[in-house]
């Protein structure tokens, strides 16, 4: 099920990617429109810089992964667009995320308003101590929902490959299921409100393959609807499921950003190519 | 799928939102401002009356004189706290004597040679000891310790004496020796053990030559808690101990030192500073007598000390885990 | 072990001694359990007089033993299922009883009487009281024994909880709770409901403003109304029906509209029956309190009877209490056939109902039980407030850096040395600040609640913050990711997860508070007061004041009997509440 690049490939502001060529694929081949930007993005831990001067463009509708070695930035970049980041003190944002044309850094963006439109499925499963009906009620609940619920959860549940399982057991613990079940009710959870764009960071890590493989194939589904973007691990991974990938390397530069086919068959850094061949990293 | 090329409204939050947020946020703080305002409290509502009371009695006779009456049939009264202070230590001196060397051999215990499951049922039964309400503690002493070691030990000990209070001071604080040093103990790594032990020691050798000085901070400041939870400790001795402010007669000297016969102290009866304060209590609480300000001024004594106590007991409990 | 002396002989590396080690693990073996030996001893002693032991006939303890204790004991080793317990018990009950006894008489020959024991009675204390303790224990792990526990547990708590309430408004005005009911209540509850069934959210919130409104409205109406129902029907409609209610709604959840009005109608019934005609019918017990007690035992108990039969399990378990009260009855009948001598115990029904007296056999602690549960009851609430919302701000509304940190760092240090401050500088503080400078007035409810609340607050806090970081950060995050708010994250996921922890630590506080005894003197508590409190604001006593007032009489009855009763009753208050409190703790960390 791996996906050929994307045929739009607008230049990202970075200096270190380049154009390349279009190739096929089999979502669509008009051009995208920016569902993210960063322009200039730095991101610090106390003196420390976690991300260095990233400037990118992650097309609406599309799935693109963020890989790179442990300790590279990724996860916190990912942070950055929906403002995780300012629950950690010692982190101090530079530069714009723009998310719809607006920089969510601005003085007057309210960091929950923001997370209301981007959902965010984490590493480890996290559902709430609650019955799997309210875990996926959970944001329709905090925002105030005034539609049907219980369509919305089985909407929701459906989206994420679960209806058919737990449909009988709405009102048991979401902490029952098994750990791909809770991964992708955390993923329903994530969807029921209608974000618009999807954040996962390493979704599939804690989870065994064949559960892994079952949120790949939902992560797919998902970016008819959703912008999707993932930070993984596995390379594999990414290869399988992006469309378009960047490449983060020591510092929180980074280093390569295109449609995923050309990275990874033929990328223009040799360190992303000893990266992704295995020599470093 | 919202369309995204129109700019997405994320500043919205309703007023009413951001009220119940605020409103939320400003309730907590004013909740947890009420503990600053305790202490505020404590410190205003002592020291009013104590300057009141150090207005009618200068504070060097408060501090030097020996004789304590604050309601004598006839006669004036005199503010000492001399012989408070006397009954205090031989309280808590003597409640040390039990409550340190037991919990920290039983925080030894603990830490090092107890197997898991003895631990969990030696540790909440410690608890209980501190759980015990003390005027419990107290009638124990008075209708069981003192019959008994008046039958056994000492039979010219007096109903009311400071030795019966003292054990059983000690015997409630034995959990708060033993659970912070057991807390120290256990926060030595396990690599100090191990080293000892490739070095050909015993388990008796790393317990007492590793563990317990690589833990003596946490096991000191545990002491001073103990210690300063004897000092404020107020029913065992009120019920038990009597209340007669006392000062121990200095007999012959020994080698030339002065020296007062324990027994004097400890088999008679004595008043500390808290026994002090309930006995005022128990006749007049109007305000504005010499009495009634001299509680708050023995209040004031007591708090002062108990809180330099602390407050060291932190700083040097704080050196331990800094070390690991 | 070997005690040779140093190293190495020609073969072998020779052995280290070992002595001084195992000297220095048997004494730090035999510290760790001084106190705790010291205490028992103590307590064995206590019992012994409050129950007036000391006197019994060694037959009525033997009636007793094998008509209540051995069915008890049996039936905790068939729940367990396991023969190498049953082994042991045997063992340990049969051999005890020899080594009890041979021991016994070897001290009492060689070394001297031992006041107030007898061989029988240090059998009862050294060997049955652990062993029946130790056999719940594991008698609880099996079905029956978890079933049987888990209904006299419900039905001596619902009784203890529905006395309380019935206590509460001896000082609590129940026709203005009557209207705060109807007006407030009531209307809030049905908003809240419809809200929740429509999904109409807006309904949902109101129903808070709603009951603050109705309530309000209901303090000013009570000077101007002046019909009211009479207290039967006022126990009946805001508490036994919704309560009834409750628990019909709980088994209806589970699936069954019939077992639902099963549960819920029983009880109810039983109760307005009894409430209403139990006098009248000559039962003995009735009125409004009877009224309450059984809906406030028995719905619990019938809810919890529908899961039992629901599940299916342990349903023998059920004969616990009938096992229980049916070896009292055979004892009792056993002792009167046989006129065998009865105790007179201390602790009996007149000491718990009757007021204090000169005379110890009429002495009763009736007022200050009264006192102590309203203080109790105004202290939880205080403290809980005041512990969750301080430890949610500390721990949820706080930031590690800059001057709120700074703060933070103030107030926690704060709060550390406020938990050391003695207990007796906290009366002053009431003496001075409630009693004096607001005018609550000396030893009055109001006063005695705020100054104990002020002194085990610390301690809610430290415990309720432990508590709230022990909710893991995934699920803060994840709820932060979703949009929420922080009021909502904490509303919703943190005190949720955290409030068992938070009970838990309540309770142990509260437990602090209901034996202090300094404190109250320095406000002016009453030690004796001899009918029980008819406002917050008359003079109180409480329990521990009351054993503090007995103790300083020099008679031998009240000094080994009366306090000892007193102190047998506070302490087994004490101990019901910390039981409470860890079985909670427990049930909430095998939940998760």
């Amino acid at each position: 099920m791996s996906n050929t690049p994307s045929s739009d490939t607008r230049s990202s502001d970075s200096l270190i990617t380049t154009d390349v060529e279009t190739g096929s694929n089999d979502r669509t081949a008009e051009s995208r429109a920016t569902a993210v930007a960063t322009r200039d993005l730095n991101v610090y831990y106390g003196d420390e810089q976690a991300i260095d001067d990233v400037s990118m463009d992650i097309p609406e509708n599309r799935v693109t992964a963020l890989i790179g070695p442990s300790g590279c930035g990724k996860s916190t970049f990912l942070r950055c667009i929906n403002r995780m980041n300012d629950m950690i003190e010692v982190c101090r944002v530079e530069g714009e995320v723009e998310f719809g044309g607006k920089n969510v850094y601005d003085a007057d963006v309210d960091p929950v308003a923001l997370r209301r439109r981007i959902g965010m499925v984490f590493q480890k499963p996290n559902p709430f101590p609650k019955s799997i009906r309210d875990n996926v009620a959970y944001g329709l609940k905090i925002q105030g929902f005034d539609g049907d619920v219980d369509e919305r959860v089985e909407e929701s549940l459906k989206g994420a490959a679960l209806w058919d399982e737990v449909k009988d057991q709405l009102d048991s613990s979401g902490l029952d299921l098994s750990g791909g079940q809770q991964q992708r009710l955390c993923i329903a959870r994530a969807i029921a409100p209608d974000p618009e764009v999807i954040l996962m960071d390493e979704p599939t890590s804690a989870l065994d393959p064949v559960a892994a493989s079952k949120i790949e194939d939902l992560i797919d589904d998902l970016a008819e609807e959703y912008t999707v973007i993932i930070v993984t691990h596995n390379m594999q991974q990414a290869a399988r499921i992006s469309d378009r990938t960047a490449v983060f390397l020591t510092g929180g530069r980074l280093v390569e950003y295109d449609d995923t086919a050309k990275i990874f068959e033929d990328p223009e850094e040799q360190r992303v190519e000893d990266y992704i061949t295995g020599k470093f990293g | 799928m919202t369309d995204s090329t129109e700019s997405p409204d994320l500043q919205r939050r309703s007023g009413l939102t951001r009220l119940k947020e605020g409103t939320y946020g400003g309730l907590f703080a004013a909740c947890a401002a009420i503990t600053l305002l305790t202490t505020v409290a404590i410190i205003v509502t002592l020291l009013s009356d104590a300057v009141a009371f150090f207005s009618q009695v200068p504070i060097t006779e408060f501090l030097t004189s020996t004789s304590w009456s604050p309601n004598p049939r006839g006669g004036g009264q005199t503010f000492g706290i001399v012989a408070l202070v006397i009954g205090t230590l031989t309280v808590t001196i003597t409640a040390a004597f039990v409550a340190l060397p037991v919990g920290t051999l039983t925080a030894i215990y603990l830490s090092e040679y107890a197997t898991s499951n003895a631990r969990s049922i030696l540790k909440p039964l410690l608890e209980i000891l501190a759980g015990i309400p003390t005027v419990v503690y107290g009638y124990f002493a008075l209708v069981y310790i003192t019959p008994a070691l008046k039958a056994t030990l000492f039979p010219e000990m007096s109903t009311f004496n400071a030795l019966s209070a003292s054990l059983m001071v000690g015997i409630m604080t034995i959990p708060m020796v033993s659970s912070i040093s057991e807390d120290a103990m256990s926060a030595v790594p396990d690599d100090l053990r191990q080293a000892g032990y490739g070095l050909g020691a015993t388990k008796f050798e790393v317990s007492t030559g590793i563990v317990v000085p690589a833990s003596i901070s946490g096991i000191a400041s545990s002491y001073i808690l103990a210690v300063s939870r004897a000092i404020g400790e107020t029913m065992i001795v009120v019920v038990a101990m009597g209340a007669q402010a006392r000062m121990p007669t200095v007999g012959e000297t020994v080698l030339g030192i002065p020296f007062i016969n324990p027994a004097d102290v400890l088999l008679d009866s004595g008043m500390t500073i808290t026994v002090a304060m309930v006995q005022i209590a128990g006749g007049d609480l109007t305000g504005g007598t010499i009495p009634y300000d001299a509680m708050f001024a023995l209040g004031l004594t007591l708090f002062v000390v108990t809180l330099v106590m602390n407050v060291l007991s932190d700083i040097i409990a704080e050196r331990y885990r800094e070390e690991y | 072990m070997a005690t040779d002396t140093d190293t190495a002989r020609i073969e072998g590396f020779g052995e280290v001694s070992r002595v001084r080690g195992i000297v220095f693990e048997y004494l730090s073996l035999g510290a760790s359990v001084l106190g705790i030996f010291a205490l028992a001893v103590l307590l064995i002693y206590v019992t012994i007089d409050a129950f007036d032991l000391a006197g019994t006939s060694p037959v009525w303890l033997l009636t007793y033993f094998v008509t209540l204790v051995v069915p008890f004991l049996a039936f905790c080793l068939y729940s367990a299922r396991d023969r190498e317990v049953t082994r042991r018990a045997v063992t340990v009950s049969g051999g005890g009883l020899v080594a009890v006894a041979a021991v016994f008489t070897a001290i009492e020959t060689f070394v001297g009487q031992i006041p107030r024991l007898n061989w029988q009675l240090a059998y009862l204390f050294v060997v049955v009281a652990p062993l029946t303790g130790y056999l719940v224990y594991v008698g609880a792990r099996g079905r029956p024994g978890a079933v049987g526990f888990g209904l006299v547990g419900r039905l001596i708590g619902g009784t203890a909880i529905g006395l309380a309430f019935s206590v509460l408004f001896l000082v609590f005005d129940e026709r203005l709770w009557f209207l705060a009911y109807t007006i407030g209540i009531v209307p809030a509850a049905l908003v809240y409901g419809y809200g929740r069934v429509r999904d109409v959210s807006v309904a949902s919130a109101a129903a808070i403003p709603i009951a603050v409104l109705g309530v309000l409205v209901a303090v000013l109406l009570r000077p101007v109304v002046d019909v009211y129902p009479t207290t039967v029907f006022i126990y009946l409609w805001t508490l036994a029906i919704p309560i009834a209610a409750a628990g019909a709604l709980l088994v209806n959840g589970r699936g069954n509209r019939t077992a639902a009005l099963v549960a819920g109608g029983v009880p109810l019934a039983l109760a307005v029956v009894i409430g209403l005609f139990g006098r009248a019918a000559g039962l003995g017990v009735g009125g409004p309190n009877a009224l309450l007690v059984i809906s406030v035992a028995g719905v619990p108990t019938a809810v919890y009877l529908h899961r039992v039969f629901d599940v299916g399990e342990g349903v023998t378990g059920l004969g616990v209490p009938v096992l229980l009260v049916g070896g009292a009855l055979v004892g009792a009948f056993v002792v009167e056939t046989f006129g065998i001598p009865t105790p007179n115990p201390w602790v009996s029904e007149t000491f718990l109902t009757e007021a204090p007296s000169r005379n110890a056999r009429d002495a009763g602690l009736y007022p200050a039980i009264v006192g102590s549960v309203i203080i109790i009851a105004m202290v939880a609430v205080f403290s809980f407030v005041l512990g969750v919302a301080t430890s949610v701000f500390l721990e949820e509304y706080t930031a590690d850096s800059g001057v709120i940190g700074a703060l933070t760092r103030l107030l926690q240090i704060n709060i550390a040395n406020l938990a050391a401050v003695p207990s007796v500088v906290y009366g002053l503080l009431g003496l001075g600040l409630f009693a004096n400078l607001l005018g609550f007035g000396f030893g009055t409810a109001v006063t005695v609640s705020l100054t104990l609340s002020l002194l085990i607050l610390p301690i809610t806090i430290i415990s309720a913050q432990e508590a709230i970081r022990s909710v893991p950060d995934d699920l803060r995050r994840g709820s932060d990711a979703m949009g929420a708010t922080r009021w909502q994250t904490t509303k919703n996921v943190v005190l949720p997860e955290a409030f068992p922890g938070i009970l838990t630590g309540t309770i142990l506080a509260l437990g602090r508070a209901i034996g202090e005894t300094a404190p109250l003197i320095m406000v002016g508590a009453a030690t004796t007061v001899f009918s029980a409190p008819s406002s917050l604001f008359s003079k109180f006593s409480a329990m521990p004041m009351q054993i503090y007032a007995w103790a300083n009489f020099p008679q031998e009855e009240f000094r080994y009997g009366v306090v000892a009763a007193g102190v047998i009753t506070l302490l087994i208050i004490l101990i019901g509440m910390n039981g409470t409190a860890i079985l909670l703790r427990n049930r909430a960390e095998r939940g998760t």
